[in-house]
């Protein structure tokens, strides 16, 4: 399924400078006290892509996920999103922009129901402002449309049965689908997805993988954080590798994980990851 | 019998009403976003002060109305402006302190001319303007078990603009909670990042809520104002926590909930009074402890509730809303 | 919570200087004219504001170095549990009304108990023994309320309203115990020692005395014990001390027999220094010790002592510009400030928040 065609004449480097990036992240340093969690000098995102995030654990791929989006301020260095400039930009108005994220540790309003979840995602509801939510008829219109595109969704997620029931009720994977379709709802023009598929149960990840899969085919680009490298292997174009803050080696999955660096980086924390087992 | 009218009498007094409406205010707080306002007993005193220091001053009535939330909308922007950003539990501390605040500084004797000190401001000040819009009698009138002047203090006329008051802000809790305005809110109370990452922008929502809340309280504060008087020390911090135990009771989030909590929480308060009097010897139970007891009971209910039914009577067990 | 004098430290005093100087500068151009409104002390006409000012520091420190005794407790439990112990307040009351209980000649009664009795303890030995009892409250609630509810998983906010529903309990059962009365653990005021123009109470010295090494006690019990560092290991990371082995129940537990001891010696000190204490007395400065955990940064012990003084000194110069009855005001008022400038408090980390 990976499609590298848009990569061909583009080096298997870290920082190497893609044809038509989305995403670019220029010196992007963030300190906790003496400890610095992410440096990174260069990286750019190819748009149209699914461009998977990979690294061990305290790796700070979370860490640049949250600088990327706004949920965290990096001391030097920012970000450009699709020609906008992401510095001190807060994480609503990154979202606004059309990058919207997803989070590790789902993030399914459990007071309610499926279908307000579905609805809080979507952008452009009158309504929502203090003076015209006292007048219903200056946002029923938009309501309709909006849950007309939820229940669109909610169907091809598979959780349309379950729209009226509080999101509290649903199981660890159906909540992950849950949050995907709701980031959907904003129609973003790029999803970062943290961790999509932790804690998901195999039936379930295959669906979760179309799913992915099928954001591309609908013109949006993916970044994604991911740990398990069968995934990485099966859906994306191009792997980023990250270890202690810093970007370490990039390139289709093939080649990235038989990059010394990335191997030492990997058995620097845990041996038993055998990075050349191919099960596609 | 007795006990029953006055439980009766309690349910529909102004103060209930008055208490009624600042829970309102605080379910737009903590039950429809989570805001952990402990400082709504300053919102109402603010508002009292507002209105009555403007009428006794000579402005019209709606005039007073104005100041009042105008008060409060300044009081809640400065409360939020530097702590909605930060853990909930910060809110806490400084709209608390805050409220204490205002209570010092209202009850000072250097600012006696204005507020008069810890003796407060006298009923005849402000009272006169709502009084004279009285369409009643000016004479006690008898309705069933109960008596009341028709107009002045604690009246009929009072009862009737206090409940209709409770049933508008009903109305638009109501129609504000079930717009996408309030589904925003909901959102952050369980979970403001999951908001951020939606496009909303969470700081600005918590900010609309505090205000508007804290408007409310307000206006609670104007009708307990008109029910008895202005003393800045019968707005301390128990009466925030009275609040508290009365949204919680009758369920945060819902929109009868603060409602059927003042009705109970000052009826069951009056009762627990008149029958420990009727029923506990002097000897275990002095009369000066009645009023102690009563409260005590207030304390331990709130600690039961919070335990045992977060989500109060009326509430939804999926819809609890504590988190974090 | 390493005590170091680093940089960090010395600008985040200056920043609070500033905004003291500023919050000063604020009453002067606000408050003006109010000054003469009375003051505590009798003060001898003519005295000059400079000395007033003295006098009003001095007074400020002894006040915040009992307001830090009472307020440890206050951090300890926020700092190994997170919660915001609203009914700390009636903790420190408890143990003075359980002085004069055990102390006082005149009759004394328990609620739902007929009859009077008197029991006339020398101070020194109710004291001891009210501090004793105070810390068994400790140990009982947290064995009866505050375990359960942590075992239970009750989020720490609900617990905190669980604390306000405690707090308004007990305030109204003091205030049937003792009735509405303010009463005091001795009959004397006490002398004054004086040197040049200024003068301190005895009894407010031995006080002060008996605090600076009572805190003395818990800075040694933090350091240089195994459960005083299990203690600070819990604040810093309660899993990570979990997982190293700690029992964190039973430190918690020691932690709150500390708590309500500590607060209960502070509540006997406060109402020797303020000649005199009633059932809403912790009550009043609940928010004041709020403020110095805040101010030193929420669950940093030492914080706690740095806050305190500086709230107490806040609170008893500001007599000087403004009204004495808005003096907790001016405090709190410094409290909101550095929350505004610094909201992890004087000594706090950077954490982060929001």
């Amino acid at each position: 399924m990976p499609d590298t065609t848009v990569f061909a004449d583009v080096a298997h480097e870290p920082g190497v400078a893609k044809p038509d990036p989305i995403l670019v992240a220029d010196g992007v340093v963030r300190r906790f006290g003496g400890l610095t969690a992410v440096d990174v000098s260069h990286f750019e995102v190819q748009r149209h892509t699914i461009t998977a995030l990979i690294g061990p654990n305290g790796a700070g791929k979370s860490t640049f996920f949250n600088l990327l989006t706004g949920f965290d301020q990096a001391q030097e260095g920012a970000g450009t999103f699709d020609g906008t400039a992401l510095r001190r930009m807060p994480p609503h108005k990154v979202a606004r922009a059309g990058m919207v994220r997803t989070f590790q540790l789902t993030k399914a309003l459990e007071g309610m129901s499926v279908m307000e979840n579905m609805r809080l995602g979507a952008q452009h509801q009158p309504g929502e402002s203090l003076l015209t939510a006292f007048a219903p008829p200056m946002w029923k219109k938009r309501e309709a449309e909006v849950t007309e595109r939820a229940e669109d969704l909610l169907q091809r997620f598979k959780l349309y049965e379950k729209r009226d029931e509080s999101a509290g009720v649903l199981s660890g994977g159906q909540r992950k689908l849950l949050e995907m379709a709701r980031a959907l709802m904003a129609s973003p023009t790029m999803v970062m997805l943290d961790e999509p598929m932790a804690g998901v149960n195999p039936a379930l990840t295959e669906s979760l993988l179309e799913h992915i899969v099928e954001l591309k085919d609908e013109g949006m680009t993916v970044l994604f954080v991911e740990h398990d490298m069968h995934m990485v292997r099966r859906i994306s174009d191009w792997v980023a590798v990250m270890a202690q803050g810093s970007i370490i080696a990039e390139g289709p999955a093939s080649t990235v994980m038989q990059n010394p660096a990335v191997q030492d980086a990997y058995l620097g924390e845990h041996h038993d990851t055998d990075l050349s087992e191919d099960q596609s | 019998m007795d006990i029953l009218i006055n439980a009766l009498d309690q349910m529909l007094a102004p103060a209930t009403a008055a208490f009624a409406i600042a829970a309102i205010g605080l379910n737009f707080h903590f039950g429809l976003t989570g805001l952990l306002n402990m400082g709504q007993a300053g919102f109402m005193l603010l508002g009292m002060y507002g209105y009555a220091i403007s009428i006794r001053e000579g402005l019209p009535m709606w005039a007073g109305i104005l100041v009042a939330i105008g008060v409060a909308m300044v009081f809640g922007l400065l409360l939020g402006w530097p702590t909605l950003k930060l853990r909930g539990d910060y809110l806490a501390i400084v709209t608390i302190a805050a409220a204490e605040i205002v209570r010092y500084v209202g009850r000072s004797n250097s600012l006696i001319d204005i507020t008069g000190g810890s003796l407060g401001i006298k009923g005849n000040d402000y009272k006169d303007p709502l009084e004279s819009l009285s369409p009643f009698p000016d004479e006690r009138i008898t309705i069933g078990p109960l008596t009341y002047h028709g107009s002045a203090s604690d009246s009929w006329w009072l009862r009737v603009v206090a409940w209709t008051l409770v049933a508008a802000l009903l109305v638009i809790f109501w129609r504000l909670s079930n717009s996408p305005w309030g589904r925003v809110l909901k959102g952050i109370r369980e979970d403001e990042d999951a908001v951020r990452a939606l496009g909303k922008s969470v700081y600005w929502y918590k900010m609309q809520a505090l205000i508007i809340g804290g408007v409310i309280g307000a206006l609670g504060g104007i009708i307990w104002a008109h029910g008895s008087a202005v003393v800045a020390d019968s707005m301390g911090r128990p009466t925030t926590f009275w609040i508290w135990t009365i949204l919680l009771m009758g369920g945060a989030a819902t929109v009868f909930g603060p409602v059927l909590g003042s009705v109970l929480f000052w009826s069951a308060l009056s009762l627990v009074r008149a029958v420990s009097k009727a029923f506990i010897p002097e000897s275990i139970l002095p009369s000066t402890a009645i009023e102690p007891f009563g409260l005590m009971l207030v304390g331990t209910a709130l600690i039961l509730i919070v335990v045992f039914r977060p989500q109060g009577i009326l509430g939804n067990k999926r819809e609890l809303a504590f988190h974090a | 919570m390493r005590i170091e004098l680093d940089k960090r430290f010395l600008r985040a005093a200056a920043l609070l200087l500033i905004a003291a100087a500023a919050f000063i500068g604020a009453t002067f151009i606000f408050g003006s004219g109010s000054a003469a409104a009375g003051t505590v002390e009798p003060v001898p006409p003519g005295t000059s504001t400079s000395t007033l000012l003295v006098q009003n520091v001095i007074n400020g420190l002894a006040f915040g170095v009992l307001l830090a005794l009472a307020s440890v407790g206050l951090s300890l439990i926020y700092g190994t549990t997170g919660l915001s112990n609203f009914a700390h307040g009636e903790q420190v009351t408890f143990g003075a009304l359980l002085a004069f209980f055990l102390t006082t000649d005149q009759p004394v009664s328990i609620p739902l108990v007929p009859g009077t009795f008197t029991i006339g303890l020398p101070l020194w030995l109710g004291a001891i023994l009210a501090v004793i009892i105070a810390g068994g409250t400790g140990w009982l609630q947290d064995r009866f309320l505050w375990n359960p509810l942590r075992r239970r998983r009750v989020a720490v906010l609900q617990q905190m309203i669980v604390s306000i529903g405690l707090s308004l309990a007990l305030l109204n059962l003091l205030q049937w115990w003792m009735g509405a009365r303010r009463v005091r653990l001795t009959a004397s005021s006490g002398d004054r020692i004086t040197f040049g123009n200024f003068y301190i109470g005895t009894q407010t010295l031995m006080s002060v005395v008996i605090a600076a090494i009572a805190l003395l006690a818990v800075a040694l019990f933090l350091l240089k014990t195994r459960r005083g560092r299990a203690t600070r290991a819990i604040s810093d990371n309660p899993a990570l001390a979990a997982a190293s082995g700690i029992r964190v129940d039973g430190i918690i537990r020691l932690v709150w027999v500390m708590a309500a001891a500590l607060a209960g010696l502070g509540g006997i000190l406060l109402a020797l220094f303020d000649q005199g204490v009633g059932f809403d007395s912790g009550a009043r400065i609940l928010l004041l010790m709020f403020a110095a955990v805040t101010l030193g940064g929420l669950g940093q012990a030492f914080g706690a002592l740095v806050g305190a003084l500086v709230v107490g000194v806040v609170a008893e110069v500001s007599t000087v510009i403004i009204a004495p009855d808005m003096r907790y005001a001016s405090a709190l008022g410094i409290l909101i400030l550095v929350l505004l400038v610094r909201p992890q408090g004087i000594l706090g980390r950077k954490e982060r928040v929001g």
